[in-house]
């Protein structure tokens, strides 16, 4: 049930994350850090979020153009859930009617 | 000044008083389990994979990235980028822990995210002005315990419940991640001033998308959006 592979990405997801948050306290817990820094990894996981579902945002499929703005526009707005729900909903029901 | 409260009565009041936040969390992990279950994630991948990972956002890009053969690198420098925040969270933490033995600093820490951090340190600084001034092990414990259980239990029930709904990317249940990211982003919003980076980020990530084969869009939308925020660094 689980592969090598699948494990091996795990225990590296594993070492990641958690040198992540052990970083923070054995390096800067006496320091503070630059302003550039700062607004450099405040910045830094809305980047990587973004990037990952950008190839929504460049769809061929004029149903799911529809679909990101609203969902855009829920995000904006209300709850996960709602927001999934308007995102799921409106997708299928575009893609339904311009199929 | 009256008695303490046990560590038992403290532990159980960390559960009652983050459980208002599983409704939150709860169909989230639902829904990342049943998105890597569409992927082909067995339930015990999942269990592994949120239990030793354990930072949602980071799951998410991994289950969106989720190819065989499967791209290691690139999920491991998503997940470096998107968690990189917790190095700033740790840092805030660490005044808080400092009376603890490393053993336990090291387990607290591990169970860092972003929920646990904000209630243990609300609950310390609350300490703090009543002069007890410490993190409230027993608290943040329960705390932990009922984020973590829930999260690795609902992600993996989702992750066995994936495969029975056939093909649900023509149902629009695609959009389900772009919605999920869409309100995390949401939760980091500080203005428009400061987002400038992640329109640079999307900017070029979709350009890549549509000009590279393979997930390369994600680091050099990410690297571009980080340079932004580079060159804004000191005019904010």
């Amino acid at each position: 049930m689980i592969s090598w592979d699948s494990f091996i990405v795990f225990c590296a997801m594993l070492g990641v994350t958690y040198s992540t948050r052990l970083l923070g306290f054995f390096a800067l817990r006496n320091r503070t850090l630059s302003r550039r820094a700062q607004t450099v990894m405040e910045a830094a996981p809305g980047c990587v979020l973004i990037s990952v579902i950008a190839p929504y945002f460049v769809s061929d499929k004029p149903h799911e153009l529809i679909a990101i703005t609203l969902t855009v526009w829920a995000a904006s707005r209300f709850s996960m859930l709602i927001t999934v729900l308007i995102g799921v909903g409106s997708s299928g029901l575009f893609g339904y009617l311009f199929r | 000044m009256t008695s303490l409260p046990s560590p038992r009565a403290e532990f159980l009041r960390g559960i009652k008083e983050s459980s208002p936040m599983l409704i939150g969390l709860l169909p989230w992990a639902l829904i990342l389990g049943v998105q890597g279950g569409q992927k082909g994630m067995s339930w015990l991948e999942m269990l592994l994979m949120t239990g030793m990972n354990f930072a949602g956002g980071s799951e998410f890009a991994t289950v969106n990235l989720w190819v065989h053969p499967l791209p290691v690198l690139l999920i491991a420098t998503v997940t470096l980028m998107i968690n990189s925040r917790h190095i700033l969270m740790g840092a805030a933490f660490a005044p808080y822990l400092k009376h603890l033995p490393l053993k336990k600093a090291m387990a607290v820490l591990f169970f860092m995210c972003d929920e646990s951090w904000a209630m243990g340190l609300a609950e310390a600084q609350k300490r703090k002005a009543a002069g007890l001034g410490s993190l409230n092990l027993p608290f943040y414990a329960g705390v932990c315990f009922i984020l973590y259980i829930t999260w690795i239990g609902f992600a993996a029930f989702g992750a066995a419940l994936g495969p029975l709904f056939g093909d649900v990317a023509a149902w629009g249940f695609g959009m389900a991640f772009p919605a999920v990211f869409l309100v995390l982003l949401k939760g980091m919003w500080k203005g428009f001033a400061a987002a400038r980076p992640w329109l640079v980020s999307l900017l070029v990530a979709a350009a890549t998308y549509l000009s590279v084969d393979g997930a390369w869009y994600v680091p050099a939308g990410t690297l571009a959006g980080l340079l932004t925020a580079y060159g804004f660094g000191e005019r904010r």
